[in-house]
């Protein structure tokens, strides 16, 4: 008689189990389940789709448009899913922290809609991972080198705005002898998993029936630690990639990037398919960033009052709107956004520039366009971004 | 008037201690859970499909994968569908299951035999063996291989044993017969069969007469022998008669890089995967060996030394036949274990079912391409526990 007990009791704990998780995951302001735990009360309440309420901090799943804002702010933190193995990008300096241009872009946000760039977690993740972790929901911003293609954005989550323009190269050993991409015929190609770049790749060989044969990786580490001893031939990758991972090789003069690109590969952050408002809002983050290097505002000349210049001070907060209300940020949220991390050009300068892995930028596709000289002589580089105003 | 009143209140066992009402109060009771969890997880995948818009439907098999697959089994051109790139995927696992499995059970009986030997040495080297393959995860391991395959030096500068065998980091090349053809293929299998049904007979009818005549007739070597030289003889026939149904294909540098073609490669990340996890599952497999055979008394051990036979009789005559029947069950684990510890060899560059997955899902919805996954990692998994169990069946005493 008393294992029978034993077997009640244990069903019933299970259905108080599932009726508190179900209670979180759809009802969080209704805790009367808990105290009465049976099971076809619960199962009654779960199958039904979710309702309007505001979901718990934990539980970021709730879709409806305007939730995340809110969930973010109640959560006090943006998670951002990045990486931490390619200098320039997402990389562990010397102090132990996680930095780059892609972490510097989630620290904007954070500055954004908390006043507090280092409200951010990073999730680190695989490149395959990309997809499924922003189709599910569970980040507030994607942004790990993430090439924008069409089928991307129909299938991942909205893309916000590009933040640099990149294309695939190769990268081979010197003593090769080889000057160009079109003579990798039969080669062996290493290559990181779950990349456009894996893509391209078979693309470039196809049509120009090089027959490469592709080694692939899911970890960056593991694709130049191939590369390095040779088990294959060439590496590729996005260029500036190739150029920050290349710093890491332990004879650098030894390899060359041959001049061929092969591939469009436009940068940027990806926010969840299904609300419009978050969209919306990692889009003029990241036109605060572009249009503050443009009026040059940065983080050390930043006006503590107006300036009398109206583009600047709509900028700042201080006369008009750029939409601060709809988008329901601070009035000096882009204050708080330069002040933590600056205008592009100097995350650009601190990541990819001198300071970071020196990838050229004057003159080229990641300079701003209003650099030109007039406004209709196309010599700026094409960051460009929706007006502020 | 007592007796009465006792009849009235006395309605036997209180129904919360009625054995029936418990038993059935419970069976529903679990009953409603397995159900509403499975709806809930249904609704909850089905809503969240809905609200990310997430693109579902089985159509992109039909389409052209467009996408190289590094080592393959099975013929693979980069115009072949989803559907024949994930069976080519699928294949790639199933052979690294397969000689996984024989391997590591040969490897795991032979450190489960040491562990017992009553040499010292040899006894503390098994112990040794097992304690660090499995504590250490395999993952790790995988990596510790994978760098040790990348120690070799590379494909141009690798070392040819008399222009026939290639070894470098990119693998290890060859010389292979590979079939000319379909048709020649389907005659190869058929050969190979009837030369293996042959070795059985054989075997079986020398097993007989050695019981039944009590005369040493060595049905091991004997079936063996059999079914190479029938499968041989066969073969010769068929090349005589209607051209060569094989083809030896060699191994040679090609290119302008060098890489080895032709010939039969197990490529560097092949090699470490398959080194990696028949360590890894050979110490779970000794552990096992050694249980069972622990589990034969020390009794028959004795009386099989005390009629005469020797310790390698004693161990295949007596011992090992007896803790076969411990050791399948927990056996059988095993090898599902190589099967899906396979998945792991996307870390090292091999193409098995779960990394040419990952790279699909780039063009395909990731939902359905993980659910084809799952089935197929299922239905291998049963496969291996259905002829085990039926093995186990077999071997057991009635």
């Amino acid at each position: 008689m008393k294992r029978y007990f034993k077997y009640v009791a244990g069903a019933m704990m299970l259905a108080g189990i599932v009726a508190v998780m179900a209670c979180t995951g759809d009802e969080p302001t209704a805790p009367a389940p808990v105290t009465e735990p049976t099971a076809p009360a619960a199962a009654t309440a779960m199958p039904e789709p979710p309702t309007d309420a505001a979901p718990t901090p934990t539980e970021a799943m709730d879709m409806q448009a305007g939730s995340r804002l809110q969930t973010v702010m109640d959560r006090g933190h943006v998670i951002c899913a990045s990486r931490n193995d390619v200098p320039g990008y997402g990389f562990i300096d010397a102090s132990g922290a996680n930095v780059g241009f892609d972490i510097d872009l989630c620290r904007a946000l954070a500055a954004a809609v908390l006043n507090d760039p280092s409200a951010i977690e990073i999730r680190l993740i695989s490149a395959a991972e990309r997809g499924p972790t922003i189709q599910s929901g569970e980040v507030d911003m994607l942004v790990r080198t993430v090439t924008w293609t069409t089928s991307r954005d129909a299938q991942w989550g909205n893309y916000a705005q590009t933040m640099f323009y990149d294309g695939q190269g190769f990268m081979v050993n010197r003593s090769l002898g080889i000057d160009s991409a079109y003579d990798l015929q039969g080669a062996s190609v290493c290559v990181t998993q779950g990349t456009t770049t894996e893509l391209n790749l078979a693309d470039f060989s196809n049509q120009n029936g090089l027959n490469i044969e592709a080694l692939t990786f899911e970890d960056t580490a593991a694709v130049v630690a191939a590369y390095e001893s040779g088990q294959c031939d060439a590496f590729t990758n996005d260029r500036s990639q190739l150029a920050a991972l290349g710093t890491s090789l332990a004879d650098r003069d030894a390899h060359v990037i041959l001049p061929e690109t092969i591939s469009e590969e436009p940068l940027g952050p990806v926010v969840p398919h299904g609300d419009d408002q978050w969209f919306d809002i990692v889009k003029t983050v990241m036109s605060i960033l572009i249009y503050a290097e443009a009026y040059d505002v940065s983080s050390s000349n930043l006006p503590s009052a107006a300036t009398g210049e109206t583009k600047k001070d709509r900028l700042l907060g201080f006369e008009g709107s750029w939409g601060q209300e709809s988008l329901g940020l601070n009035q000096m949220a882009a204050q708080n956004v330069i002040r933590a991390v600056g205008n592009y050009g100097e995350i650009y300068d601190r990541n990819l520039g001198p300071s970071g892995i020196d990838l050229p930028r004057e003159n080229g596709r990641n300079a701003l366009w209003s650099d030109a000289a007039c406004s209709d002589c196309p010599k700026g580089g094409q960051i460009y971004a929706a007006p502020l105003r | 008037m007592a007796a009465i009143l006792q009849n009235l209140t006395y309605q036997g066992i209180p129904i919360w201690r009625h054995a029936q009402i418990i038993q059935w109060t419970a069976q529903v009771l679990s009953g409603f859970l397995v159900v509403f969890l499975v709806a809930w997880f249904f609704f909850n995948i089905a809503n969240a499909i809905d609200e990310r818009e997430i693109p579902y439907g089985f159509s992109f098999l039909e389409r052209a994968y467009q996408t190289p697959i590094g080592q393959h089994f099975l013929p693979y051109e980069t115009s072949d569908t989803f559907l024949y790139a994930f069976v080519v995927a699928a294949v790639n696992t199933i052979v690294v299951s397969i000689v996984g499995v024989i391997l590591a059970t040969l490897l795991g009986i032979f450190i489960g035999v040491c562990r017992l030997s009553g040499n010292w040495l040899v006894a503390k080297v098994a112990l040794v063996y097992v304690e660090f393959f499995r504590n250490v995860p395999l993952l790790i391991q995988l990596y510790f291989w994978f760098y040790i395959v990348l120690v070799l030096p590379p494909v141009r500068e690798g070392y040819a044993i008399a222009n026939r065998v290639y070894i470098n980091n990119a693998g290890v090349s060859i010389p292979f017969p590979f079939p000319d053809g379909a048709a020649a293929a389907v005659c190869w299998i058929a050969l190979a069969v009837a030369g293996m049904i042959a070795g059985i007979a054989v075997h079986r009818g020398l097993t007989q007469r050695e019981v039944t005549t009590g005369q040493p007739s060595y049905p091991l070597i004997g079936g063996f022998a059999t079914a190479i030289v029938a499968g041989g003889v066969a073969w010769l026939v068929i090349s005589f008669v209607a051209g060569a149904p094989l083809v030896v294909s060699q191994p040679a540098p090609q290119g302008a890089f060098g890489r080895i073609a032709g010939g039969f490669t197990v490529s560097g990340g092949l090699m470490a995967l398959l080194i990696g996890l028949i360590m890894y599952t050979s110490s779970f497999i000794a552990e096992i060996v050694r249980a069972g055979i622990q589990s034969v008394g020390r009794g028959q051990i004795e009386a099989a030394r005390a009629l005469g036979l020797s310790p390698m009789s004693t161990l295949r005559q007596v011992t090992f036949p007896q803790a076969l029947r411990v050791i399948i069950p927990p056996l059988i684990s095993q090898f599902l274990n190589i099967t899906k510890n396979s998945s792991l060899a996307g870390a090292i560059g091999f193409s098995d079912l779960m990394n040419v997955a990952k790279t699909m899902t780039q063009t395909a919805p990731a939902i359905n391409i993980i659910i084809l996954v799952m089935v197929a990692y299922l239905a291998m998994s049963l496969t291996y526990s259905l002829i085990g169990n039926l093995y186990n069946r077999h071997i057991r005493i009635a």
